[in-house]
């Protein structure tokens, strides 16, 4: 079974080979079957490698050698594939929902004219994803890296036609582009400390030769968490995720919500062992989580675009994976990655039957009443907002928040303050996530929702939702009856926690907090409206609104700090000094082009004697040195 | 002759009984169609000959053939090289009428004078196999006698190659004044005992001059463009690719038996001479508005990239220059191909000028995906074979502490990259009178041609990505053993 592994990338890379080749002459149904089928193959191969993988009777990391792409002097580049539990999460993840997602969109996408188009790009992102998940070598990691970039960009800007799409596009590839830029930079750094860039011997050398704290391993890691914070969009480089939303809403729950954003969370996650010898940057990983979950969570309370507040609450939930490995708690962080992945695809999904039936109306406003027109959608879209909210006992959402929160508290590199952020969080999720509920489904109905989704849109919200409320169950914290099927599997160990409360209060505290943001959200949005009207209307509630519509004004802030200064700089540079020199460097390699050109003259006469003359130039160098 | 010599030589007589065979069959009955099969299918046999000929190999065969590894791996892409020729030209040939027959056996003469070469371990089968390679060279390019331009490319590459053979065989008679004797082993010897002799640097510098000129380096690469231009597609992918390679390889035995350090002189004569020919062939391609002879001002830099590990010698030399040239075949002959099968329509033009490839992107997009593979290979973008092949060059280049020469490697290959996208970027520009183009760009493509650029896409593709297996194959060779 395990030798299966090399097809999970390689059906996806298929599909995108044909697709892009044959996509234009092939009829819809052909393009559907190889699109949703090869990532439905996919998910098969990595279901049986998931099985081979756990009956195999002495457990241990498999990892398959396809070849040697180049070896020259010390630097060996080999295409590894490496599998243990991360990464066999990772692929589950991404080829089981990466397919439910395709499935949605043979029905979501039917009437776009560039069906073959959207398929080649998202059967190529599944193939990139799997490449970036099972490398065994940072830079094969690195071209998976770069490939999920790519469609990334290619998918926003999916809908060219329309520039404001196309600017969103670039706006997401420059700015993980700078975060890209530091990973690179921190591949050189490991590459000259530590001699080998296979991720494995990199571990094992680092324990080795690392001191903790020591100068070159605070720099290995912050250059890789400056890559990590641009993919998962966190701060300061979160500017470009709300943006996204530009793309097809398949998009955005595949790559922008289940997959591709949690790059980061996995890069972190897969060189823990480097971040464990660098605490002060572990620090900051956990500061950034927090306060990016705490200003993305207040931003997605203020939106009124449906999507840009569930990519907000993304920003959030990202930031919760983030405060997890930065107390060390990498496993913590992948089972939130795992139920995200569940609710947050079911919720986008869910939201794009939405948009679709209100012919692509997205604002919350222009919604209401749904429930009753849309009643499947409610139910699932309901179970996708318990999730995230974290309701307690019922939801997946809570056992992984709940073991982020725990180790926050309990962990030495954790503490009060940290936990503290985490559980407003949790109020602040509860508050939002039952805001879109309010604002979409209840209410008096605006505007008329046509015709109902269709099977292929319906089954993969029912499955979602059924795994956003049960996926939970395997692993249950000790005060509720220890379950703990996803640790074990990890292979972490509980350890002796110490911390300022107990378990169960912890647990309570933050139920209670999540139920307070559902309650509030009860209170604003469904029993008494006027309250929230009336204080927008005030000139400070309206300031603080505008201030979290626009993401804490960072697009503007960014503008006025870098943007135009350089854009600035940059004219006031046009003549400069060096601006004349590369000026030159064209002008005279077309004057030497057109000086070699005259040489040309097509006379034979003098091709002879260009032959001749050459010969004595050698003839006198030979004879002369 | 004993059997063991009979097998080596296998992959030669089954070119030789296929030439008088084809022409016995044109004798009796003119058919372009099987001419072509069968130069095809010859080519095939002869391929089919060298795992029989690597069964006893390494073998001195008389003392002027030797068979062994290296010999082996050139008679496979020069063999490849020339079955890639037979397919390409049938489709050209075929819309352009005339007696297009005996057009196969000047090219299976030619690529056996070039098999000749490449196994030559003397000087009087080095010079004869060059002959054999040439003079059929003369008949192909000038073809296509109904236009100005083949006939005019063809005169002059026979007055300019004659006299690049005449400064090559004044050069080994120098030589041979000193040596007494034309076996490689033994000028090399001789060129060592007497390497302050100034009639054995003269010598050396007079061969310099005549394969200087066979590799079109600079400040021999004045005919190039305009030779590369007037040929047949299917003739200018041939010379690009066998010619020049078949050349470097019997050079490169050669000198492979002279320590480096011997002739310094003539060392930074050959460094001086590659250098010119990266910066002249770059810049040259810049302004050109002819595909074919921005190509061809291309294959002038690369025959300088290719000096650059020419110049480290010995195996690193041999393995470096043999991959490279592994990868430099299957670009160039994809990008002549995607040339030659534009050019095979009614109009019976050459589809080489630079407006010809406006927006082909929109109305053939299989054939410019491929010719933008394969450009894109030539100027060595990672995951193409051509970026392994700059890889290995650079890396011999370092090795044999070459810096100066490689750094000019490194700034002109920067260069090369404009001219390389310019094309890919009027591929993808919209047509200008989109219907008219279409109707002109839509020649029937045979299937084998179609095979062929399938085949010649994969081969990019896999020694770019998947290049292990080839390199146990180069790696196997080892040119310092005679």
């Amino acid at each position: 079974m395990l030798q299966l592994l090399w097809t999970v990338p390689a059906l996806p890379l298929l599909g995108f080979a044909l697709l892009a080749l044959f996509g234009r002459r092939l009829p819809r149904a052909g393009v559907s079957v190889i699109g949703a089928g090869s990532v439905g193959l996919s998910a098969v191969a990595s279901g049986l490698v998931a099985w081979g993988y756990i009956t195999q009777t002495v457990p241990a990391a498999y990892s398959q050698c396809l070849w040697t792409w180049m070896e020259v002097g010390s630097l060996k580049v080999d295409m590894i594939l490496w599998l243990d539990p991360i990464s066999l999460v990772m692929i589950l993840v991404a080829t089981g929902v990466g397919f439910l997602i395709h499935v949605y969109s043979t029905e979501y996408m039917r009437d776009d004219a560039d069906y073959a188009r959207f398929f080649a790009y998202m059967n190529l992102f599944v193939g990139a994803m799997v490449v970036l998940v099972l490398a065994g070598s940072l830079p094969m990691l690195y071209l998976g890296w770069e490939g999920v970039g790519l469609c990334s960009y290619l998918l926003i800007g999916f809908w060219y036609d329309n520039a404001d799409n196309a600017r969103a596009a670039v706006k997401a590839f420059l700015v993980t582009r700078i975060g890209d830029i530091g990973m690179l930079i921190g591949l050189f750094v490991l590459w000259f400390s530590l001699g080998t860039l296979d991720i494995q011997p990199l571990m094992e050398r680092a324990q080795l030769q690392w001191t903790p704290n020591s100068a070159v391993a605070v720099a290995a890691t912050a250059l890789l968490l400056c890559g990590a914070l641009g993919k998962s969009g966190q701060l300061p480089l979160q500017v470009w995720l709300p943006d996204a939303m530009a793309g097809p809403t398949p998009v955005s729950a595949l790559i922008h919500a289940a997959t591709m954003v949690a790059a980061g969370v996995y890069l972190l996650a897969r060189t823990h062992v480097l971040f464990d010898l660098a605490p002060a940057v572990q620090c900051v990983v956990a500061v950034i989580g927090a306060a990016t979950l705490l200003l993305a969570g207040t931003s997605a309370l203020a939106q009124r675009d449906i999507k840009r507040a569930l990519a907000y609450s993304t920003i959030s939930q990202l930031g919760y994976m983030f405060l997890a490995l930065g107390v060390g708690a990498w496993s913590a962080a992948l089972f939130h990655f795992m139920t995200h992945a569940f609710f947050k695809a079911l919720l986008f999904m869910a939201a794009g039957a939405v948009i679709l039936a209100m012919h692509h109306e997205q604002d919350m406003f222009n919604m209401g009443g749904l429930r009753r027109r849309l009643p499947l959608v409610f139910w699932t879209f309901l179970a996708g907002a318990m999730s995230l909210a974290a309701l307690p006992l019922v939801t997946a959402g809570f056992y992984s928040k709940d073991m982020i929160l725990w180790s926050v508290l309990s962990s030495p590199k954790g503490g009060f303050l940290l936990w503290a952020a985490g559980v407003v969080g949790a109020f602040l999720t509860g508050l939002y996530s039952f805001r879109i509920v309010f604002l979409v489904f209840f209410g008096e109905e605006k505007g008329h929702a046509s015709a109902k989704p269709g099977p292929a849109m319906m089954i993969p919200l029912v499955l979602l939702a059924v795994l956003a409320l049960g996926a939970g169950f395997v692993e249950i914290p000790e005060t509720l009856g220890r379950v703990a099927l996803f640790s074990s599997f990890m292979g972490v160990h509980a350890a002796e926690a110490s911390a300022v409360l107990g378990e169960g209060t912890q647990q309570v505290l933050a139920a209670l907090l999540a139920l307070g943001g559902l309650a509030a959200a009860v209170v604003l949005y469904l029993l008494r409206p006027g309250i929230v009207k009336a204080w927008v209307a005030t000139p400070s509630g309206a300031a603080l609104q505008r201030l979290c519509a626009s993401g804490w004004g960072f697009d503007a802030l960014y503008g006025m700090l870098i943007i135009r200064p350089v854009v600035a700089l940059s004219s006031l540079c046009r003549d400069d000094f060096m601006a004349v020199v590369w000026r030159a460097v064209g002008i005279c390699a077309e004057g030497a082009a057109a000086g070699l050109g005259r040489a040309q003259t097509g006379r034979l006469r003098f091709y002879m004697a260009g032959i001749a003359l050459g010969a004595v130039v050698v003839l006198a160098l030979v004879v002369l040195l | 002759m004993s059997a063991y010599n009979v097998m080596a030589m296998s992959p030669f007589i089954a070119g030789a009984v296929a030439v008088v065979a084809i022409m016995l069959g044109i004798a009796v009955r003119r058919s372009h169609r099987a001419s072509a099969a069968a130069t095809v299918a010859a080519f095939a046999l002869m391929l089919a000959c060298i795992p029989v000929a690597a069964g006893v190999a390494p073998r001195q065969v008389t003392p002027l053939v030797v068979i062994d590894a290296y010999a082996l791996f050139w008679l496979a892409i020069i063999f490849g090289a020339g079955m890639a020729t037979a397919i390409l030209a049938r489709d050209y040939l075929r819309v352009r009428g005339g007696q297009p027959e005996e057009f196969y056996l000047l090219l299976l003469i030619s690529c056996i004078g070039a098999g000749a070469m490449v196994c030559s371990r003397h000087f009087a089968s080095f010079y004869l196999g060059l002959e054999v390679m040439t003079i059929p060279l003369y008949g192909m390019i000038s073809y296509i006698c109904s236009g100005k331009r083949g006939v005019e490319a063809g005169l002059k590459y026979l007055i300019l190659a004659g006299a690049a053979s005449a400064f090559l065989l004044f050069g080994a008679a120098l030589i041979f004044s000193e040596a007494g004797t034309l076996d490689f082993v033994g000028m090399a010897c001789a060129t060592v005992n007497y390497s302050g002799s100034l009639v054995v640097l003269a010598g050396l510098a007079m061969v310099l001059v005549g394969v200087g000129f066979k590799l079109s380096l600079a400040p021999f690469h004045l005919w190039t463009p305009d030779v590369y231009e007037g040929a047949p597609a299917p003739v200018t992918a041939f010379m690009a690719t066998v010619s020049k390679g078949a050349v470097l390889a019997a050079l490169l035995r050669y000198f492979s038996t002279v320590s480096p350090d011997t002739f310094m002189s003539l060392r930074t004569a050959f460094s001086l001479a590659a250098a010119a020919s990266m910066i002249a062939g770059n810049l040259l391609a810049l302004r050109q508005t002819n595909v074919k002879r921005i190509l061809a001002c291309s294959s002038i830099a690369h025959a300088g990239y290719v000096a650059v590990a020419f110049l480290a010698l010995g195996d690193i030399a041999a393995h470096a220059v043999a991959y490279y040239f592994a990868a430099y075949f299957a670009a160039t002959l994809g990008a002549f191909g995607v040339i030659t099968l534009l050019s095979a329509n009614g109009d019976l033009r050459e589809h080489d000028a630079m407006e010809d490839y406006r927006g082909l992107f929109h109305t053939r997009p299989v054939l410019a995906a491929v010719l933008a593979l394969m450009l894109l290979s030539l100027a060595g973008v990672p995951l193409t074979a051509g970026f392994l092949g700059k890889v290995y060059v650079f890396m011999a280049g370092i090795r044999a502490g070459l810096w100066w020469q490689t750094g000019v490697l490194v700034f002109a290959s920067a260069v090369g990259l404009v001219y390389y996208l310019r094309i890919i970027a009027v591929m993808t520009a919209t047509p200008k009178d989109g219907d008219h183009a279409c109707e002109v760009l839509l020649p029937a493509v045979s299937s084998a041609a179609k095979g062929l650029l399938a085949a010649l896409t994969l081969a990019v593709l896999w020694m770019g990505i998947y290049p292990a297996p080839l390199l146990r194959i180069i790696e196997g060779i080892h040119l310092s053993a005679h």
